[in-house]
């Protein structure tokens, strides 16, 4: 024993550690999760440095709490730095050492970290242990360039009938989803998720859901409801909760990127949903306000424009020569009142490639989901749209559009001529059969199937009250009676003429039936 | 104004001339008194107190585990920038030293490499 404890003191005694100069600073101020940093002269924007409680303890205090503490410098100023802590703000303290960790902001990512719920420092928080994720990626890039990129022409079906006949959405696209608070937004954002299942798994994109600024109970509800649709095997959920720092708040979207592109990378689809990057863009102005960066419009930084623009413009769609993989955004905002005219609301609209506006007026109204046709836009998703939904969906908006302005005009008028009361009518059908519970997305090729069924009159024969009944059963119709005709839209995509004439058939002997039952 | 203030008589003092400092002090009280702005005259000697603090901080700082590894550290901190007349002895390093001096840290100390092992390993 005597010689294996002589033996170990001699290696301690000539033992010498390699270690380079490192550069350190000295927390000179400390508050509200910044702190002012003498030194770190070289540091540069956005890189991580490390707050060392270990410095100037024992080892065997350090020990009891060894946690590092990062911070991310923000302000890069004449004596020193101002840095974000990205932590427990109230171990920081004055005088206590901080050490440059030479890289930028970067988070682990991985295949691993599907099915996991993770901070926006890719730490796991779902108490399921590490993930195994061992790439480091920086979570502030430069987007791709022109060159790099492709069309979009890949659609990413929301198996919601009124946004896949009217506001398609491709692989790569940046849709906003806006509306006041409880209009189904964050619904919308889960039925897209819950779609993907629909998808055969190497054409299902990884969906990266980023919660906001949220109620860690509705975060924690909503991970039950993706886990036990069966949803979160293919899904990633980054979480900055409201009690979360500030930082947290303004870093998880980029998180959620960083973890898109790591995917789109490897020419896989990706979907992200950031929600809501209202308050993202409060977690901001806060912060920037206690760096003391001056306020502009509504207290907002001047780069609030630029904080949105940078991270919606990395979604994008691959050209094959990168792999053709997409990221697809789903920024979500919150409006007061509906005013899309506020500040960040307009900001986001000019940088999306379109947007769907959900109305409190049509969610009261019984509407689901309460989308206003008349000013929610995809501006490159159609040339996504597949010649099915093309085909079955090409004039439903107009109609719509139509039906709106005469459902105003009869608020005035009790004599109604027949073809005015028809279009009412048939305005009344599409709005039923467009009517769509939460969590009940549909596959594409039902949808296309129904949405037929309801442009070729079929469900005329029906009182327009009674169209929502009327549609599920015959979804159930189709699945039980006409799963061929289904099958053969979902492989080509299209209703060729073979199919179209079967579907015509049964949907033939459906009101046949039921109009006869009825 | 006094930030302004602070900034010339630290950039006077880094010259290391006394005489050209005290004639910037008297300059400056006269200045001040001039313009009927002596209250900002404590202000400036707190902004000064401030940056002598900061400044204290920054020195060069050699601390070494056990006397006998006090030659031994200087002569290396030397080599790497960090010039200093004496090291303080500090047990909590188990071994080693480490020096620093104005945002540079060179840290040769068991404690470090320990606790370093003890990060990887139980992060693995």
């Amino acid at each position: 024993m005597q010689s294996i404890i002589e033996r170990i003191e001699k290696e301690i005694a000539a033992w010498a550690p390699e270690a380079g100069a490192e550069e350190t600073g000295i927390v000179r101020a400390t508050g509200d999760g910044i702190a002012e940093i003498d030194g770190l002269e070289k540091a540069v924007m956005s890189e991580m440095v490390l707050f060392d409680p270990t410095f100037d303890r024992t080892l065997a205090e350090a020990l009891k709490d060894p946690s590092p503490i990062y911070g991310l410098v923000l302000n890069l100023e004449e004596d020193g730095v101002r840095a974000v802590i990205l932590g427990d703000a109230s171990k920081i303290y004055e005088g206590m050492l901080v050490r440059r960790l030479n890289r930028l902001l970067s988070i682990p990512v991985g295949d691993s970290l599907v099915g996991r719920v993770v901070n926006p420092l890719g730490e796991p928080v779902d108490g399921k242990g590490l993930t195994q994720a061992a790439v480091l990626r920086p979570i502030e890039r430069e987007a791709y360039g022109v060159i790099d990129r492709a069309g979009v022409n890949v659609p990413l079906h929301t198996g919601i009938k009124a946004v896949d006949a009217m506001i398609p959405i491709g692989r790569g696209q940046r849709e906003l989803i806006i509306g006041d608070r409880g209009t189904g937004k964050t619904s919308i954002a889960i039925d897209t998720i819950i779609n993907q299942k629909s998808e055969s798994p190497a054409t299902r994109p990884i969906c990266i859901y980023v919660a906001i600024g949220q109620k860690e109970s509705k975060t924690a509800k909503l991970v039950a409801e993706l886990t036990s649709r069966g949803a979160m095997e293919y899904s990633i959920v980054v979480t900055a909760p409201a009690s979360a720092p500030a930082a947290l708040q303004f870093l998880a979207p980029f998180a959620g990127a960083a973890i898109g592109e790591y995917f789109m990378e490897q020419g896989r689809d990706a979907l992200v949903v950031y929600d809501d990057l209202s308050k993202q863009a409060v977690a901001y102005r806060q912060m920037s306000l206690l760096l003391r960066r001056p306020p502009g419009r509504e207290a907002y930084p001047g780069d609030i424009f630029y904080l949105h623009s940078r991270l919606l413009e990395r979604a994008a769609k691959l050209s094959s020569e990168k792999g053709g993989g997409s990221l697809t955004a789903l920024p979500i905002i919150e409006t007061q009142e509906g005013d899309v005219s506020a500040y960040i609301p307009t900001n986001v609209i000019s940088i999306t490639d379109g947007q769907i506006y959900l109305e409190a007026n049509l969610f009261n109204k019984g509407q689901r989901p309460a989308i206003n046709v008349g000013i929610s836009v995809s501006r490159v998703g159609s040339a996504a749209q597949t010649k099915a939904m093309k085909k079955v969906a090409g004039k439903i908006k107009l109609e719509l559009a139509q039906f709106r302005e005469l459902e105003a005009f009869m608020q005035f008028s009790s004599d109604l001529d027949a073809d005015t009361k028809k279009r009412i009518d048939a305005g009344r059908r599409m709005t039923e059969m467009l009517n769509q519970g939460r969590g009940v997305p549909l596959p594409f090729e039902m949808e296309a199937a129904v949405i037929f069924a309801a442009t070729n009159g079929y469900f005329d024969t029906f009182p327009p009250e009674a169209v929502s009944a009327v549609e599920k059963k015959l979804q159930d119709f189709l699945s039980r009676e006409a799963p061929e005709v289904l099958a053969a839209i979902k492989e080509s995509k299209e209703i060729r003429e073979g199919s179209e004439k079967t579907l015509r058939e049964k949907l033939d002997s459906f009101v046949a039936r039921n109009s006869t039952a009825a | 104004m006094i930030d302004d203030y602070t900034r010339l008589l630290e950039a006077t003092a880094e010259l290391g001339d006394k005489a050209a400092s005290d004639r910037a002090v008297t300059k400056l009280i006269a200045h001040l008194k001039s313009m009927g702005r002596m209250k900002m005259l404590p202000e400036i000697v707190r902004e000064l107190r401030k940056v002598a603090a900061r400044r204290a901080a920054l020195r060069p700082y050699v601390e070494v585990a056990h006397e006998k590894e006090e030659a031994a550290a200087l002569r290396v901190a030397a080599l790497a920038g960090i010039i200093a007349r004496h090291a303080v002895v500090n047990n909590s390093l188990i071994h080693g030293w480490r020096a620093r001096s104005a945002g540079k840290l060179v840290d040769h100390s068991a404690k470090r490499a320990l606790l370093r092992i003890y990060q990887q390993v139980t992060s693995a």
